[in-house]
């Protein structure tokens, strides 16, 4: 059974529509990857599984039950789904490891000792044990999206929502992000990525699938999606990211 | 003016007297703005919540001690309060001062709150924590940091505003020189000594409001 499925879903904001049905099933332990022009609902999507954004239509089915906004406890909810944004938002008035510790404690009700124990291992697989009693204004963009990453490992999700997480960063720290969730691609974390980093959803997607308008035009293996596109704006967006 | 040699014995000479009023003015003042910031917190939720009722509830109280002076708004709550319940002239300044600084303080914190970034309550969110935490642990307090310049200045303001409390006939500053003045024939002296006074302690506050103030923007903390 899939780990997440959610079908038809439709989100509008007033009179725009920007999600037109979307169907998407996840499996535990796969890794997909959301690509698209800036405007195609990619983050909406993202958002709308972890009901950040109510749908307007459609079913999210997540461990095997229907989530109704109404009956479903969505704080549980979220807090089995991690998720990265785009600009980092670490809590700026806490230090690295009080960001980290911060759900586990008052969300998942973890004792303290035991919540900086998982931060410090978690510290340590990001590579910034160095920094756990540093103010987020003090590290650099990659520094932070690896700390947010790390806070969101925290709470031990089943399922992580990246939403362009490279794409705020100066190019030279890239790819310390990047090799950080290649690693949780190794460990075996679900993920759903929405990047711009074609070469990076190639090695680590095991299904990469192509928005456009709020609809999912086209999707596949990295070898069918990124080599031989059959869709027409497949192609076009692809030469225009490649170039 | 008095020539100098004079208000230099006037200033010695009265100096325990004013010391004792000006603690009283601190009190007064740190009182009703301590008041003021439980005040202020509530009235800026009403103003930030979705109901139009709590909406204009809120409107209405900072429209009242906007548009009045702080002085009537003294003696309604001074003679209105100690009518219906027994009081002391130091609660009853308490309390008008609190009311008319937690309009101030109300709109500083709704435009603290507001200025926190949307991506923190998603973030917060997306951790799984409830409205409440969300605000007890992440919003409230970074809008307090932001504050805080902003809170001190209203500390300044009601340092000033609280020689208004004279006219209920409390002992602090101001009543003290006005009641020395008249009783030695020499009101401009008295005057000079206490405008002194105040002035020592807004310049004492204004260094420690900017010294917090350095020290939070060295630490990145807001
Ligand atoms: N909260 C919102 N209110 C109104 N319109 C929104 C909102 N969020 C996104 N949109 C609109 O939805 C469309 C898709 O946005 P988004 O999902 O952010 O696209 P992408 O992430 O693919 O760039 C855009 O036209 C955007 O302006
Ligand atoms: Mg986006």
């Amino acid at each position: 059974m899939a780990l997440l499925s959610a079908q038809n879903i439709h989100k509008n904001f007033g009179q725009l529509e920007v999600l037109k049905g979307i169907d998407l099933e996840v499996q535990a332990g796969e890794v997909i990857c959301l690509i698209g022009a800036s405007g195609s609902g990619k983050s909406t999507f993202l958002r709308c599984l972890n009901y950040l954004e109510l749908p307007t239509d459609g079913i999210i089915n997540y461990q095997g039950t229907p989530i109704d906004p109404k009956v479903t406890n969505l704080n549980q909810v979220r807090s089995s789904m991690g998720m990265v944004f785009q600009h980092f938002n670490l809590f700026p008035h806490m230090s690295v490891l009080e960001n980290i510790i911060e759900a586990p404690i008052k969300v998942q009700k973890i004792k303290r000792s035991e919540a900086i124990q998982i931060a410090n291992r978690l510290l340590e697989k990001v590579g910034l044990s160095d920094k756990a009693k540093e103010y987020p204004a003090r590290l650099s963009g990659g520094q932070k999206q690896r700390v947010a990453i790390a806070r969101a490992l925290a709470m031990d999700p089943k399922l992580m929502l990246f939403d362009e997480p490279t794409s705020a960063l100066d190019p030279e720290t890239v790819e310390s992000v990047l090799n950080v969730m290649k690693q949780l691609v190794n460990d075996g974390m679900t993920m759903i990525i929405v990047t711009h980093e074609i070469s990076f959803a190639r090695a680590v997607a095991d299904r990469i699938c192509f928005l456009h308008e709020g609809k999912i035009l086209e999707e596949g293996s990295p070898c069918e999606l990124l080599d031989s596109p059959k869709n027409a704006r497949t192609q076009e967006f692809l030469k225009s990211v490649i170039a | 003016m008095p020539n100098i040699q004079h208000l230099l014995d006037v200033f010695l000479k009265s100096m325990p007297l004013f010391l004792k009023g000006a603690l009283l003015t601190l009190e007064l003042s740190a009182t009703s703005l301590l008041i003021g910031l439980v005040i202020g917190l509530f009235f800026a939720f009403l103003s930030l919540s979705k109901s139009a009722v709590l909406k204009a509830i809120s409107t209405f109280y900072i429209t009242i001690v906007r548009g009045t002076p702080l002085i009537v708004q003294i003696f309604v709550l001074y003679f209105g309060l100690t009518d219906l319940i027994k009081m002391s002239s130091f609660m009853a300044a308490t309390l008008a001062l609190a009311f008319h600084n937690g309009a101030y303080i109300s709109e500083i914190f709704r435009g603290a709150i507001q200025s926190i970034d949307h991506g923190q309550y998603e973030a917060a969110k997306s951790l799984g924590m409830n409205n409440l935490l969300t605000y007890k642990r992440i919003i409230l307090p970074q809008a307090f940091l932001r504050a805080i310049p902003s809170l001190g200045n209203q500390f300044i303001i009601a340092l000033k505003d609280s020689s208004l409390a004279a006219f209920i006939s409390m002992d602090e500053l101001f009543n003290i020189a006005t009641t020395q003045g008249s009783n030695n024939f020499d009101q401009m002296t008295y005057l000079v000594i206490v405008a002194f006074y105040y002035l020592l302690m807004v310049m004492i506050l204004s260094f420690l409001v900017g010294k917090v103030e350095t020290k939070l923007k060295k630490s990145g903390a807001t």
